[in-house]
């Protein structure tokens, strides 16, 4: 505690301090009674204050941020406004801290502390105790659901702006309980939480929200104390966070619809009481008793699972336990686990940057003319009159327009890739409900969350996901002691991966589940009429029969254990992305959906081929290779035509030119190209005349008039501005390559 | 000729302004509200498999865009198109709200010409499968007369969207 002379910075408190101090003595400035400026950056500076770390900090410093703390809380609770009590103690208080914090520096006594504010000395944790001079605050112990409502005529902007921001705050608060559900004490974690409540109470006082506020107080109270060591993360509280959340997330979802015109002016009315008791409990100390069963997606309580080990076990050690508790009893208090270390990399990379929103319609006519201005650009390059200049520092000058056209080209085209991440891991919360509600062991396995996707696809990947692993969890992993049985480990296993492939995206989500049952599919299908009896088809073919519509009535999902619930929506909802999805299931192993995602909204690297006077763009992902054939290569094979031997394999050979209905130039074989191109298990060896180079090009749709075919599966523009057709590899392997039975291949096709 | 026609089918033309432009020896016009732009004839990317009066797409700054040959839509016999042609972009709403861009290729386009409801009459009956549908009706201005085309009819109903490709499974054997 002395004072040391020499020392540069006095010790305790921080040098950042005098700083905020300044800055809240001159937003004190200009606030004015009965108004509200100035109010959010005083709670601003003051929490930034309350973070702040020193070694010696004088209980007087401490003591000082919690009054003020209490005032600006009871600002926001109340009136939002100042008034000029409230004013005066502020700037009471502002000469008061600046004096304490000058005494730290120049090693003189700290100042009196002002009598007739309330809660000095110890004890001030209760800021309901300085309750003095604004309106009554019904922060404790309401029974009655509070409703609150908006005044969307005059805070339209704000509400908006707040509505926006709780979505990003609940995210961070998901995320960060997955973390500490492995890591307890990730300090960082739990600071990220607690300033998302502290961030929602703000803005939620502000906009005189004051169920939510409430809520949030409490909440960042039991934060708070987790922050200083005072608690320790357990179930309960990781619970307590989640259910918190979840009803701030309803006001959020609320404040959202009212926004967007559905029913407006309405109150919003989420209960609140209970969990507010809870976090009181909690601030307490107290063990939470009954740690709530966790609820399902819309907020409603599910029974509690029979196999449900409860938070208390561990809960005893913990609470009184040091600063630093041991890590491994909370981690292991819940019996469905997910896992989350991968989720706990990517937080780790994501603190930096900072993002700006932006319109999407917007984003992409920026896109759009970015793409003109590269075709705009090589056409000036390619113009005869400029090549002719003969000047090396006007070709120099080109180069250099060609780069930065080229790079921003990427840049602007990939600021519309986002990566999956986001779709996959709102699914790590699924699971984890899920699985507790089931009384399951589950954990979900993320990969390659970092693919990037259209950020269009992402968004419509959400549903459809949801679905498929509500059905992964809620039918195909068996309950731990079913697994035993079978000799599988008790915890269930669904592996969530994303990675480019196949010329496209492809998502693939498989369990280590009971599998489907082709049997009693095959019946319920020859019941529902959807096949005859008699149908020849083999396991895979039966399964994918839960796509169709119809397969998946209430009946259905109870007879076939539920699997099949509204796959006919996924397929729609994956169809209408241009999608594909198959299923592979091996009965007692597990099932895998397959979910192809196409080019369209993508970039992809395309080879560029000449057929005659056209040019194709064949994806480059779907090419295995290509060569000039050699005589003896291809052969014919009676009614089947023609094959090309590459590395002992053989391929059937499509002559692109003639599929396709162009004239070609190549005389004989041996003058053209075989490109090899495969999609799934089929390949072709695709005839062309000749390789016309490598691109990365934009896909542009060709729109409704060509929707009906499946030859293309879209264009792009060239680098001389004339636009280049791009072959659907999935449908050329398909194509038979003989023509006399060509009607028995089609039907056997469909 | 120029008697209004008290026929009903007459309203199906509106008096307003048209576009009219030429097809060899014939005029028609389109509603102006239907014309986004008249760009000059480019190099068109032919698409594979379509029926003939699909002539390709094109890229209009930016934005894919198929290109309709209005002398194979009306069966008109082939020609080379000279100087003066001309792709006539279409804006169509489609069902969903959005906007389609639709290109066809004309010889000339003539001008924009008021059109008022005496001038308007509703298509003669010629009895033969020639296009009628495409016909909203018949203008008869100094210059003769001019055939009004229902854009919707023309670029969208018939044809395109219904449009499939011949089935993959059947291979043609048109050797180059």
């Amino acid at each position: 505690m002395n004072a040391n002379h020499d020392a540069p910075l006095p010790p305790g408190i921080p040098p950042e301090a005098s700083d905020r101090i300044g800055r809240i003595g001159e937003e004190l400035a200009f606030v004015l009674p009965g108004e509200d400026d100035g109010l959010l950056p005083i709670n601003h500076f003051l929490l930034d204050l309350e973070e702040l770390r020193g070694d010696e900090i004088p209980a007087a410093w401490t003591e000082g941020l919690k009054v003020a703390r209490g005032w600006i809380d009871e600002i926001l609770d109340g009136s939002g406004k100042f008034t000029e009590t409230s004013i005066r103690r502020f700037n009471e208080w502002h000469a008061y801290m600046s004096s304490v914090a000058d005494s730290r520096s120049e090693g003189l006594g700290l100042p009196a502390w002002p009598l007739d504010w309330a809660g000095s000395g110890a004890g001030a944790d209760d800021v309901s105790a300085v309750t003095s001079f604004v309106v009554p605050v019904a922060a404790s112990g309401e029974e009655q659901e509070p409703a609150c409502s908006l005044n969307l005529e005059e805070d339209l902007e704000l509400l908006g702006e707040f509505h926006a921001e709780s979505l990003e705050l609940l995210q961070t608060i998901e995320q960060g309980v997955l973390v500490l559900e492995s890591n307890p004490t990730d300090a960082e974690t739990i600071h990220s939480i607690f300033r998302a409540f502290h961030t929602f109470k703000g803005g939620a006082g502000f906009l005189h929200l004051d169920a939510p506020r409430n809520l949030a107080h409490e909440l960042e109270t039991v934060l708070d104390l987790v922050r200083r060591s005072e608690r320790c993360i357990d179930a309960g509280i990781i619970n307590l966070i989640l259910a918190g959340a979840d009803a701030l997330g309803q006001f959020t979802r609320a404040i959202g619809a009212q926004l967007q015109g559905t029913d407006p002016g309405s109150p919003i009315a989420v209960p609140t009481s209970d969990i507010i008791r809870r976090a009181k409990a909690a601030a307490r100390g107290e063990t939470d008793p009954l740690s709530p069963p966790p609820r399902d997606r819309s907020g409603n309580e599910v029974p509690p699972a029979p196999v449900h080990p409860s938070a208390e076990v561990i809960d005893v050690p913990v609470r009184q336990s040091a600063p630093s508790a041991p890590e491994a009893p909370s981690s292991a208090s819940f019996s469905p686990k997910p896992s989350v270390a991968p989720v706990r990399e990517i937080l780790g990379g994501d603190s930096s940057g900072g993002f700006v929103k932006l319109d999407t319609a917007k984003l992409d006519s920026l896109v759009d003319l970015v793409g003109e201005l590269v075709v705009a650009q090589s056409m000036v390059v390619e113009n005869p009159e400029v090549r002719a200049i003969e000047s090396s520092q006007f070709v120099r000058q080109l180069r250099q327009l060609r780069r930065i056209t080229s790079d921003l080209q990427s840049t602007a085209t990939s600021m519309r890739m986002v990566p999956v991440r986001g779709a996959f891991q709102k699914m790590t919360r699924l699971v984890r409900d899920l699985a507790a509600s089931g009384g399951k062991k589950v954990q979900l396995l993320l990969e390659g969350e970092e693919t990037e996707l259209d950020r269009n696809i992402v968004e419509k990947l959400g549903d459809p996901l949801v679905h498929m692993i509500r059905n992964s969890v809620d039918h195909g992993i068996e309950p731990p002691d079913e697994r035993i049985a079978r000799g599988k480990s008790a915890n269930g296993t669904i592996r969530l991966s994303a990675a480019h492939q196949r010329g496209g995206i492809v998502i693939r989500l498989s369990d280590d589940g009971n599998g489907l049952d082709p049997v009693r599919i095959r019946t319920k299908a020859i019941e529902r009429g959807l096949i005859r009896g008699d149908a020849g088809m083999d396991e895979s073919d039966i399964v994918s029969l839960i796509f169709l519509p119809g397969f998946s009535t209430a009946e259905a999902v109870t007879d076939l254990s539920g699997r099949g619930v509204g796959m006919d929506v996924v397929r729609s909802n994956i169809e209408g992305l241009s999608g594909k999805i198959e299923v592979q299931s091996v009965p007692g192993e597990g099932t895998t959906f397959t979910i192809l995602l196409p080019l369209t909204l993508a970039i992809i690297d395309g080879m560029l081929v000449g057929v005659g006077e056209d040019r194709y763009i064949i994806p480059t992902l779907s090419i295995r290779e290509s060569f000039r054939p050699q005589p003896g290569m291809v052969s014919t094979i009676q009614g089947r035509g023609e094959v090309v031997s590459v590395r002992g394999r053989q391929t059937p050979l499509l002559r692109l030119g003639r599929y396709l209905g162009r004239p070609t130039r190549a005389a004989s074989l041996e003058d053209a190209i075989i490109v090899v191109v495969e999609s799934g298990e089929a390949a072709r060896g695709l005839v062309v005349d000749e390789l016309l180079g490598k691109q990365e090009v934009v896909i542009k749709s060709l729109g409704q008039t060509f929707r009906h075919q499946n030859l293309l599966a879209g264009s792009a523009v060239l680098g001389d501005g004339s636009v280049g057709l791009i072959l659907d590899v999935d449908t050329l392997v398909k194509t038979p390559t003989f023509q006399h039975t060509a009607a028995t291949a089609d039907a056997s096709n469909a | 000729m120029t008697t209004p026609s008290p026929n009903p089918n007459a309203a199906l033309a509106k008096a307003g302004r048209y576009l009219t432009f030429s097809l060899g020896a014939e005029t028609y016009g389109l509603p102006v509200l239907n014309v986004r732009e008249i760009i000059r004839l480019c190099p068109i990317t032919p698409v594979p498999r379509m029926p003939d009066f699909i002539k390709g797409v094109i890229n209009l700054r930016g934005t894919v865009i198929p290109v309709l040959d209005l002398r194979a839509k009306f069966q008109m016999p082939e020609a080379i198109y000279g100087d003066r042609a001309c792709i006539i972009v279409v804006q169509l709403r489609n069902a969903t709200g959005g906007s389609n861009l639709i290109g066809a290729i004309v010889d000339t386009v003539e001008e924009v010409v008021q059109l008022n409801d005496p001038q308007l009459e509703s298509a003669p009956d010629f009895g033969g499968p020639p296009e009628t549908r495409f016909i909203l009706g018949l203008a008869t201005l100094s210059g003769g007369v001019k055939t009004l085309l229902d854009p919707e009819k023309v670029f969208l109903t018939e044809g395109l969207l219904t449009l499939t490709p011949p089935p993959s499974a059947e291979p043609k054997t048109t050797d180059a």
